[in-house]
């Protein structure tokens, strides 16, 4: 469907060594200037070269964007061929997050993580949560306020 | 289709996650006033774009595309069990375009941050919000050594409409970063009767 992840198969099926694709969460500081230019090649390798899970840029026909809240739907580390992105990001998503955390954690393009929760979304693994008490506009301007002026 | 041994979990009190925007030229304090003020320290994830969608012509040939990555940071205030309110520092580079457009969907309101030794960095900012109806306040980030100026110089400088508050801040001061986010929601509360201003 997109085809914007071209180079990204090449690569994939070229030059990238397995274990840069199966590697751990790169959270050694550093990692970005160690590999500099090429890393461009990671978000689209943690998808397993699936075009269906696209960095999105913008909001996605599943309307997930960087604030929607998502919840683990089942237990982390009991499907051995869940990548190690998508078992981190169950990790840290036992309570509700948003989707920007999620990324911010796993240090991973928020994009990149809209994508892979919207496919979790679809195969089970996580849920969308909306707020528990779901508030109209004007009332969250004024809580906000009460909130920063108690600062 | 989920497994036999899927659960699902029962779910504790979830907040609603509302952002305010932190827009301004690169250098203007975006990230000083976010860490100013968030609970957390800041975090930082990134999104990955190519070429194409800078917004510059030179995208003959799609076999030259290439990506790259801009830092998006962003804070965190918990206003209280309902509310989780964000704070998110626009990329500083104009042609980081497209993700303002993200950014700016369903905000609350945007503070540009001026810089009064390069005004013209947040004419950007002004702008796109000004057009997108995004309500928002200009806070005239107090850098050592620049000279100061009058709000209606500043507001005239900037051609902002005279119900657009203009407030001097110390970015690096939480008291006076929190004035700004206060006087940014008075403003978007004030405001939310449609105001045609000429």
């Amino acid at each position: 469907m997109r085809t914007d992840g071209v180079h990204g198969h090449e690569a994939v099926a070229g030059a990238l060594p397995e274990e840069t694709v199966r590697g751990p969460a790169p959270e050694a500081p550093g990692h970005d200037e160690e590999f500099g230019q090429e890393r461009f090649l990671r978000p689209f390798a943690v998808t397993a070269g699936d075009p269906d899970t696209p960095a999105v840029l913008g909001p996605e026909p599943s309307g997930i964007d960087m604030l929607s809240l998502v919840v683990a739907a089942r237990v982390p580390g009991r499907h051995e061929w869940l990548r190690p992105e998508r078992e981190t990001i169950l990790g840290h998503a036992l309570r509700a997050r948003t989707v920007v955390e999620l990324a911010a954690e796993v240090h991973l393009p928020v994009g990149q993580v809209r994508g892979i929760v919207a496919a979790m979304i679809a195969d089970g693994s996580l849920q969308r949560c909306g707020p528990s008490r779901p508030l109209a506009r004007q009332d969250i301007l004024h809580a906000v306020l009460v909130g920063l002026r108690s600062l | 289709m989920a497994s036999a041994d899927s659960e699902t979990r029962p779910q504790e009190a979830i907040p609603q996650a509302v952002k305010i925007i932190i827009a301004g030229g690169f250098g203007a304090g975006k990230t000083t006033l976010v860490a100013s003020v968030s609970e957390i320290t800041p975090l930082s994830t990134e999104e990955v774009m190519t070429e194409a969608s800078y917004g510059v012509d030179d995208i003959g040939g799609v076999e030259h595309k290439t990506t790259t990555t801009v830092a998006l940071d962003f804070g965190r205030i918990t206003i209280n069990d309902d509310v989780v309110l964000y704070l998110f520092g626009t990329p500083g580079q104009d042609r980081f375009w497209f993700m303002w457009d993200e950014l700016a969907e369903g905000a609350l309101g945007a503070v540009v941050l001026a810089d009064t030794r390069r005004l013209d960095t947040c004419f950007h900012a002004v702008d796109f919000f000004e057009r997108r109806g995004v309500p928002f306040v200009v806070a005239v980030n107090r850098f050592e050594g620049s000279t100061v100026y009058r709000e209606e110089e500043v507001r005239q400088a900037l051609d902002v409409s005279a119900d657009v508050p203009i407030i001097l801040a110390d970015a690096r001061e939480r008291g006076s970063c929190k004035e700004v986010l206060v006087e940014l929601v008075t403003h978007v509360i004030r405001g939310r009767d449609p105001v045609m201003s000429g």
